[in-house]
């Protein structure tokens, strides 16, 4: 496998993303926004090509393009659409498309986790502030866009940084990536045997359990595998072992199951850890929004004043 | 369908570890260039969730190489992490234009030292 993109590519690509987000980016009406959308998918597309042509003969699945060109194209809207709304909504497209990676990675409970917290709670919240936090137009005008929305803070130097470090970040395509090892599944008859009920329900939707049998059980409660197969028990004909080359189909250990057992058995505080997060950040954001707020008179006049100065009809 | 019957570290849907890295990259400096542009604490915020979310495909992909499944239990706890970030996030930028009655960060400039 020889490099996975030329670095002069992935540099030159770097740049002109680089131009064309900048172009794309929000700046009072006098950039051509369209122009750098454009130009940063094109870029987008060409550094995907890029890699589909030098994946070799396994070429990535075309999910893989259409999520991540999805994702990433839905996350330049994010940061240059000047309406926040539909900011938060492009987000939740680039939620999705994250799922779907993470589907295409066989992450299945992680995919459906993410839509329905990202998706479903986080941007919800996100929405509700939005409009809390936006004052509705008078009758008779248009609505009106802040000018803190339709303007960027320092663009090109902000372009410029993220841009670096991208660049810096996609170095490691050329030093080793391609010497990374990777690891192999840890094998499935230990995680079984502690599983015994769903052996037994696995075996006995097959028909391979007679009445009356069970799977057997060591002192621990975990079912006897071994190399022949799983010890049955408690049958008219006495022990058993029913072979591993009969074995259903679903007597796997799920990507699922592996998560909890990675999470609740290598990992236990990690759950505690996090409902006290939990709890620490419920009991902030109820201490926070009960606080009663003198409006500050003064800023709110300076601020309406500046307003009706960059408005141009003020006094 | 599942990992465990196909146990096969290198078909992660056809693309290789790189892949992966790479669109988790482009996502997080699109995340700090928002970060760094957008002025409304809002969107600001919105561009810290886009870091999380490329933070979390680079470990999920890592994991999913290595055949670990820590990473996705670490995802778990990004998520919780966002899910608190949000919370308070948002509580903070209520009460700060209830103050102001503006979302831009730089009504808040006389707060610097």
């Amino acid at each position: 496998m020889g490099q996975f993109i030329q670095p002069f590519l992935m540099f030159g690509l770097c740049v002109l993303g680089g131009a064309g987000v900048l172009l794309a980016l929000p700046r009072g009406g006098r950039s051509p926004q369209i122009l750098g959308a454009l130009g940063a998918g094109l870029v987008l597309g060409l550094a995907l090509l890029a890699l589909g042509l030098t994946a070799g003969p396994d070429h990535p699945s075309v999910y893989f393009y259409i999520f991540s060109a999805l994702g990433l194209g839905a996350a330049l809207r994010v940061i240059t659409h000047p309406r926040p709304v539909y900011a938060a909504l492009y987000f939740v497209l680039t939620v999705i498309a994250t799922g779907g990676l993470f589907l295409l990675l066989s992450a299945e409970f992680m995919a459906f986790s993410l839509i329905i917290v990202y998706a479903g709670a986080i941007l919800i919240t996100y929405l509700f502030v939005i409009m809390l936090a936006t004052q509705a137009p008078e009758e008779d005008e248009v609505e009106a866009l802040a000018d803190y929305d339709t303007s960027a803070r320092e663009p090109i130097a902000a372009t410029v940084a993220g841009f670096l470090l991208l660049a810096l970040l996609t170095s490691f395509f050329f030093r080793g990536i391609n010497n990374v090892q990777p690891g192999a599944l840890a094998p499935s008859p230990t995680l079984l045997a502690e599983m015994p009920l769903k052996i037994e329900r696995a075996l006995e939707s097959h028909g391979l359990l007679k009445t009356g049998e069970r799977v057997a059980l060591d002192d621990s409660k975990h079912a006897i595998i071994t190399d022949a197969g799983v010890k049955i028990s408690g049958g008219a004909s006495g022990d058993r072992v029913v072979a591993k080359s009969d074995w259903p189909n679903d007597l796997e250990v799920t990507n699922i199951e592996r998560v909890g057992f990675n999470l609740l058995r290598d990992h236990p505080g990690t759950i505690e850890i996090a409902g006290v997060i939990l709890l620490m950040a419920m009991l902030g954001a109820v201490v926070l929004s009960r606080k009663q707020v003198q409006i500050d008179d003064e800023a709110k006049r300076l601020q309406a004043l500046k307003l009706g100065d960059s408005a141009g009809g003020g006094t | 369908m599942t990992l465990a019957q196909s146990g096969m570290p290198a078909a992660m849907g056809g693309a290789t570890l790189g892949h992966y890295l790479l669109v988790s990259a482009i996502l997080f400096c699109l995340g700090l260039i928002g970060f760094l542009t957008r002025r409304n604490l809002i969107i600001m915020f919105l561009c810290t969730e886009l870091m999380f979310q490329a933070a979390g495909l680079a470990l999920i992909a890592f994991g999913r190489f290595h055949m670990s499944f820590t990473g996705q239990t670490f995802v778990i706890f990004v998520l919780t992490v966002a899910a608190a970030e949000a919370a308070m996030a948002l509580a903070l930028v209520v009460l700060l234009f209830r103050r102001r009655e503006s979302l831009d960060a730089e009504a808040w400039q006389d707060m610097k030292g």
